[in-house]
């Protein structure tokens, strides 16, 4: 079977000379929830921005990103973006236009779909993200909770086959929190989301990928990954209190 | 901070729910009129600035926050009175000058806190501006309001370990937050960019 996403030796220097991924190679298969851990800087961002094609334009990138198959190639950007939803980190970075509704339909109408398609995905995303009624709403008027949710349905309007979300909790007071999880679960196709959230990463990631200076430096099952207190200390992380109250089997976490 | 906008209340009068057409329309040939004009002609301005009262009026816009808009471009009126007194001969008085600047300050401010900006580029659009200067013009009524909030928590931050104001200090630091705004405002246009590539901008 196809993997869905297929990184392989990825290497990637800013123009600085940092660098931030040093030999990134994994898989993820159809369907899975996969976390990305790692502390500050260990290069969490840069990999998610690679998974959209983003960041090669920008620097000496080197390795192999494959998405659905296909190897990410210049000719085939359009394509992969749209398989792609990118959350990135600040809500205010991806929220660039006047209105909720006019954000959402951005990416619909830079498919070149007719408007009333546009129109019926806009609806559809802003339900299932619980912002219908705020079509009109100024962007900038959007509580933090609500323009996440308002990128969230900017992603989903595209109908993309993979999500990828850069720290989608951040700024999140604990409401805002426990509701953007149960949207995060609700939400089907494969997701690999990048997170200090530990207790998201055990909630709905059943596999999780360890990120540190730029190396993979553990993949396996989040519980047994978080269990292993050495290796969350060793690379900036700490073992979650969530795991001290898990349920012994893991199907019910 | 009150942010600029913040008074703007949608559809909230009369006024508000005038086609935004009309009301551009109605601004431009104000505008025009205004400065073809060499003297303070009663014919014109008489009705012009009964009607701009009487638009203010409708429009429920509260007198201090018209005033302060006034105040805040009163530099660009000073600009141009002075300009006026300094012309050796000729051409109208500064006075003239002063009242033409300030009808026309005070007819954009009414359109501009009347008509919510997404309309303003609706008529844009029907007007065939180019599409690279709308997108321009919407990004940067969509990020005015970003960097004001990011400038007022450098503000506070600086106060939060300014102990000892002293005047030259204070133009250093001023500087320097200039300059971080800027460095700041340059990495955001940057992630803008990314985000605007990752949902098939081309």
């Amino acid at each position: 079977m196809i993997p869905v996403i297929e990184v392989q030796d990825l290497r990637y220097r800013y123009h600085d000379g940092t660098e931030a991924l040093r030999g990134v190679s994994f898989r993820v298969e159809s369907g899975e929830c996969v976390g990305l851990l790692g502390p500050n800087g260990s290069g969490k961002s840069t990999l998610l921005l690679h998974l959209n094609g983003i960041l090669p334009e920008h620097g000496s990138a080197d390795g192999l990103v494959r998405i659905l198959g296909r190897t990410l190639e210049p000719e085939n950007l359009p394509w992969v973006r749209q398989q792609v939803g990118l959350l990135f980190q600040d809500p205010d970075d991806q929220l660039f236009c006047a209105t909720v509704a006019e954000d959402v339909a951005f990416g619909p109408r830079q498919l070149g779909l007719p408007e009333a398609e546009v129109q019926a995905r806009l609806e559809r995303a802003l339900a299932a993200v619980g912002l219908s009624g705020l079509e009109d709403r100024a962007t900038h008027h959007l509580s933090h909770g609500e323009k996440r949710r308002a990128c969230l349905a900017g992603l989903l309007a595209c109908e993309p086959a993979i999500l990828v979300l850069d720290e989608p909790t951040s700024g999140l007071d604990p409401r805002g929190r426990r509701e953007l999880k149960a949207l995060l679960r609700r939400l089907p196709g494969t997701k690999l989301i990048a997170t200090h959230d530990l207790e998201l990463a055990v909630e709905l990631c059943p596999r999780c990928l360890v990120l540190d200076q730029g190396r993979l430096v553990a993949d396996g099952p989040t519980v047994d990954l978080l269990n292993d207190e050495a290796l969350m200390l060793a690379h900036g992380l700490e073992r979650p209190h969530i795991l001290q109250h898990l349920h012994p089997h893991p199907n019910h976490v | 901070m009150l942010l600029p906008g913040h008074i703007h209340r949608p559809r909230s009068s009369g006024i508000h729910r005038w086609p935004a057409e009309w009301k551009f329309a109605g601004a431009l040939v104000i505008l025009l009129g205004t400065v073809v004009q060499s003297e303070l002609t009663p014919l014109w301005f008489g009705p012009v600035w009964g009607l701009l009262m009487w638009v203010w009026w409708r429009s429920r816009l509260p007198v201090g926050f018209v005033m302060s808009r006034l105040l805040w471009l009163s530099p660009f009126v000073l600009a141009v009175a002075l300009a006026g007194a300094w012309r050796p001969v000729g051409g109208p008085a500064w006075w003239v000058l002063a009242c033409k600047a300030f009808t026309s300050l005070l007819t954009v401010v009414l359109l501009a806190n009347t008509t919510p900006f997404s309309e303003m580029l609706r008529v844009f659009r029907r007007l065939r501006v180019p599409g690279l200067l709308l997108s321009t013009l919407a990004l940067m009524h969509r990020y005015v309001f970003v960097l004001l909030e990011e400038t007022e928590r450098m503000r506070r931050a600086r106060a939060g370990r300014t102990f000892r104001p002293g005047r030259s200090r204070l133009w250093q630091i001023q500087a320097s937050v200039v300059g971080h705004l800027l460095i700041r405002a340059l990495a955001r246009a940057s992630r803008i960019y990314q985000a605007m590539l990752a949902r098939g901008w081309s």
